[in-house]
């Protein structure tokens, strides 16, 4: 099940950052965060041919730890979408559907004329969708 | 040529130039962020949206009556459908419905179920007093002036707020009859 999902932006500064378990480890989920962004980075910088290209917005598995699995999405304007997963398998169609809600979302709460760019995103309607999404995202892949 | 007959609101609205939502909501939110820095009070900012309206509203109605053709409106009531099914489906695109007529018809309320001023919008917590969509209340009222007719435009229903749907209460003051500049005995 999805663990947290986060939103960073162009200066590596957290916008959104929302956890769906019960234990408290923000912290421990803010360090694995961190942690992806480097590998986002690198692979930003240095394209190998066996990762992606870089106009592809959907970066797929950061890198597995002993718990956990992070996906990344990284949008044209350098804003990246961190999703950290404790699940043992997941298709990548529903990684790249996910991501694409999920972008589809991030869009509209930034539309908001209140909402300042570069500052964390405070629209409760953005928080619901989120949750709806992770819901139905479990569901669809419990089912 | 012999006078067209009245268009209803979507045959307007199909004949029409029309413009991108996105970019319409867009520019009226960049509006009403710019007005808020620049003002600073909430209040201010809803008697500036008003205003805007208002001036808005006496030029529109030339548009309206020319590229709608709508005949002479025998009381407020048509008055109010007319402005409700012609007028928001014309530059809005949306249709609005009239309730709440008072006893002696002189005031009733417009209501919006869709918004395209709206779209993305959430207000933050430090505006909570900001009436939004207030320019539409100066565009009915400063276009009903013009056809002389005084009223006073509040809002009694807006989602920003958490209600259900937006709901303006249209009132009219008097009926201003027409002056004329010269004097008959002349």
């Amino acid at each position: 099940m999805i663990v947290s999902v986060a939103v960073v932006g162009q200066q590596n500064n957290p916008l959104y950052l929302q956890s769906f378990t019960e234990a408290g480890d923000e912290l421990k989920l803010h360090h694995i965060v961190h942690c992806s962004l480097d590998v986002i980075d690198e692979r930003v910088n240095n394209p190998k041919k066996n990762w992606p290209t870089l106009n592809e917005t959907f970066l797929g598995l950061l890198y597995p730890s002993e718990n956990y699995k992070v996906y990344g999405y990284l949008t044209n304007t350098k804003v990246k979408f961190i999703l950290v997963t404790n699940e043992i398998d997941v298709k990548d169609a529903d990684m790249r559907n996910f991501f694409r809600r999920f972008h589809t979302a991030y869009v509209d709460a930034v539309s908001n004329p209140f909402h300042v760019p570069g500052k964390k995103i405070t629209s409760r309607s953005f928080a619901v969708r989120v949750s709806a999404i992770v819901k139905s995202f479990e569901s669809g892949s419990n089912a | 040529m012999a006078p067209l007959p009245p268009r209803s609101g979507d045959a307007v609205f199909a004949n029409i130039e029309r413009v991108n939502a996105e970019l319409f909501s867009l520019t009226y939110g960049a509006i009403v962020r710019q007005l808020l820095t620049d003002l600073e009070e909430v209040d201010e900012v809803n008697k500036q949206l008003d205003q805007m309206g208002y001036n808005i509203g006496v030029r529109l109605i030339d548009e309206f009556l020319a590229k709608s053709n709508v005949s002479r409106c025998a009381d407020f009531k048509e008055t109010a459908d007319v402005i409700a099914k012609v007028g928001f489906k014309m530059f809005l695109g949306v249709t609005a419905s009239v309730t709440n007529w008072d006893a002696d018809g002189m005031s009733c309320s417009l209501i919006l179920e869709d918004n395209p001023l709206v779209d993305f919008v959430e207000l933050p917590d430090t505006c909570q007093g900001l009436y939004y969509c207030n320019i539409l209340s100066g565009v009915i009222r400063g276009a009903l002036e013009m056809v002389s007719m005084k009223t006073e435009v509040t809002w009694i229903r807006d989602m920003l707020h958490g209600d259900d749907a937006y709901e303006l209460q249209v009132k009219l003051l008097k009926q201003v009859p027409e002056e004329y500049p010269y004097k008959d005995d002349d």
